[in-house]
């Protein structure tokens, strides 16, 4: 489903260039878990962009359901972004003067569904979130755990193959983290595949499979139970 | 693109910030409204001018005498210098081709009697060709004839005021007044524009010079210009001028002795300062729109600024650049619009109240005309979208990832 080979970025620094991811290989097929879980700066949010189809990249390839994704304008970028991907962010990053139902179905807008079906479809995303009671609410009515399910409910409207989120519990506390990461789970309980950006070790274990990235390479990839407790690795860097 | 959801981000936009909006829009609907109030003004000042014109035909020359200021060939200055039927007749046989010609030997507060009223009323003796030279509209009966000069009858042409005072609604025509103690019939009566149009009482010229001057002079004079065009009506004023001045031993320089007035050339002179008014008046409500369409791009930068993890976030959730760039270009329109519709209703209405306490005679309805306030508000949705589309344009290029990680 996605296919990282050799990927390689580096950012445009004054008086050169950083680099960040420094030869990714990574294939994820659908329907998988994945945890990406690394130290601060090691490139995690970096590859997440990459995959997510929301930065370029300088060298490599990146096939998505067997497409070649390298030199992609803006464009058609989106097209493959409202095609098969859906995001969720640690802030997230709902619009803060529409309501839940009207943020779920803000992607639908742009679809050019017809309102009353966005509506529809939209209250029914709620419901299997256990927000349909919350529709009406403004983001700054709700709690953190709601407002993050209520961006799972717009991650998914658009019926996505794969979800992509970066810390989404982030900005949690661990209950409602574990909250989350099970709606996550049953997301991906209906065949989704699902990429979760995290430092939580917890938060990893509920996924099928663990990469841990260190200063832009990949330098464990592994079933979530075998993975090795991330505060022993990533000492003596400098990144 | 104009669907429920637009209306709600503009509402949106525009209520997340009053005070900015206010001020945005203050400053769009104060330069439509100045152009608004102004364009008025102009209008007003252009009909009062233009009304006066009206009272007279445009193609006609006006020569009016008074006292010599400056000694000229061995002649002392404060002679008064005085038309007489010779001047006529020399300057429309001798010196110019005229096709209407009349002299003006008016009495100012006459008394007029009807049976038991009376009033003063100014007197004046002209010509038949007057009628056409000074567009005096006959509401009935007859204007004076030829005829009526060579037999000095004493017959007459009254406004409508001297009807309303004297006749009372009654038709004047056929009946007898006593003007200056001598009985004239009424032929004709007529409606004008004016203070004093109206209240006017016409004999014949030669009439007014027999019973009431007793001599030949005929006080001022007027010429029409036929259908000579501005330069060869210029030239006419000038040989008028100029054999006047010779008759009767006038300095050159004499402004007050002999004053030969050209109203084409006054009323192209009036036109070019109007259309100078009206060209001025464009600019300066041009430039305070584009003050106010600035004022509008700047709060759209602004806003895009504000929004921009919101526009990144909507790109990473499927949105076009189109749809970006016409929510942003529609916001600026409809910010203009409505505060440029507002300024123009202010602008509409302080002209309809001031307006009937600012009758004058240079100055009549000061009128809002359809072209400008059409004009106006294309201007406006102009300025609106160009106002929007920088700061769209630069929203456009936001990348998602960007956008997202701004802070
Ligand atoms: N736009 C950018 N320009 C320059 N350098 C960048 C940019 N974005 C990220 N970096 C650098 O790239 C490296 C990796 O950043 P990235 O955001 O991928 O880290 P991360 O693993 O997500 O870290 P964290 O856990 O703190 O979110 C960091 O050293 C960061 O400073
Ligand atoms: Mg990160």
């Amino acid at each position: 489903m996605l296919a990282l080979r050799g990927i390689e970025k580096a950012y445009p620094l004054a008086g050169g260039t950083l680099p960040v991811l420094k030869g990714i290989d990574l294939n994820i097929e659908q329907g998988e878990m994945v945890a990406i879980m690394g130290s601060s700066g090691s490139g995690k949010s970096t590859l997440l962009n990459v995959l997510g189809l929301l930065d370029g990249f300088d060298s490599g390839g990146y096939d998505l359901d067997g497409v070649d994704m390298s030199g992609l304008s803006e464009k058609q970028a989106a097209r493959y972004r409202s095609l098969f991907l859906g995001f969720v962010f640690q802030s997230f990053n709902l619009i803060s003067f529409k309501t839940a139902v009207e943020n779920v179905a803000l992607p639908l807008f742009y679809q050019k569904v017809p309102r009353r079906e966005r509506q529809k479809r939209a209250m029914e995303m709620l419901g299997k979130m256990g927000m349909d009671d919350r529709a009406d609410h403004l983001p700054s009515e709700l709690s953190g755990g709601q407002k993050q399910r209520v961006a799972i409910a717009r991650a998914l409207i658009t019926e996505p193959r794969v979800i992509l989120a970066d810390e989404p519990t982030g900005a949690l506390d661990s209950s409602t983290s574990q909250d989350v990461v099970s709606v996550l789970r049953e997301v991906n309980g209906s065949g989704i595949t699902v990429i979760i950006v995290t430092h939580e070790a917890d938060i990893a274990a509920k996924c099928d499979r663990t990469i841990r990235l260190h200063d832009g390479v990949i330098i464990e990839d592994g079933r979530s139970g075998d993975v090795v407790e991330p505060t022993a690795n990533g000492a003596g860097s400098t990144d | 693109m104009f669907n429920r959801e637009t209306w709600i981000e503009i509402a949106h936009t525009v209520t997340a910030n009053p005070l900015r909006t206010a001020l945005t829009g203050l400053s769009v609907g104060l330069g439509i409204f100045i152009l608004v109030v102004m364009q008025g003004l102009g209008f007003g000042l252009q009909n009062g001018v233009e009304q006066d014109f009206a009272d007279e035909a445009k193609n006609t020359i006006w020569v009016r005498t008074g006292t010599t200021t400056l000694a000229h060939r061995g002649r002392q200055p404060n002679r008064y210098i005085e038309l007489r039927d010779e001047d006529e007749e020399r300057v429309t046989e001798q010196v110019v081709e005229t096709p209407a010609v009349s002299g003006r030997l008016s009495m100012w507060g006459s008394t007029v009697q009807y049976k038991n009223e009376q009033g003063n009323y100014p007197l004046m003796g002209v010509e038949p060709d007057f009628a056409e030279l000074d567009l005096i509209p006959l509401e009935g009966g007859r204007w004076l004839h030829q005829d009526d000069v060579e037999k000095e009858s004493k017959v007459c042409v009254i406004g409508e005021n001297v009807i309303n005072e004297l006749f009372k609604q009654r038709s004047p025509i056929g009946e007898y007044i006593i003007l200056r103690g001598i009985t004239f019939r009424v032929v004709g009566h007529f409606a004008k524009n004016g203070r004093w149009g109206n209240s006017m009482v016409y004999i014949p010229m030669t009439t007014m010079q027999r019973l009431f001057q007793g001599n030949d002079a005929i006080g001022s004079m007027v010429l029409s210009t036929g259908d000579r065009d501005l330069e060869a009506s210029t030239a006419m004023v000038d040989a008028i001028d100029g054999d006047l001045r010779l008759r009767h031993a006038v300095h050159p320089e004499d402004q007050r002795a002999v004053r030969v007035r050209d109203n084409q050339e006054e009323y192209a002179m009036f036109d070019r300062i109007f259309k100078g008014i009206r060209l001025f008046i464009w600019v300066i409500g041009g430039f305070t729109l584009l003050a106010g369409a600035i004022g509008v791009a700047n709060i759209m930068a602004i806003v895009v600024k504000e929004r921009t993890v919101e526009i990144g976030v909507r790109k990473a959730l499927g949105a076009t650049s189109g749809s970006i760039l016409s929510l942003i270009v529609i916001e600026a329109v409809c910010l203009t619009l409505i505060s440029g519709a507002l300024g123009l209703i202010a602008g509409v209405a302080t002209l309809n109240y001031a307006a009937p306490y600012a009758q004058h005679d240079y100055f009549t309805d000061p009128e809002v005309n359809l072209r400008v306030t059409v004009t106006a508000l294309v201007v406006l949705v102009l300025a609106g979208a160009l106002s929007g589309l920088v700061p769209a344009l630069r929203a456009v290029r936001i990348r998602p990832i960007e956008a997202l990680r701004y802070e």
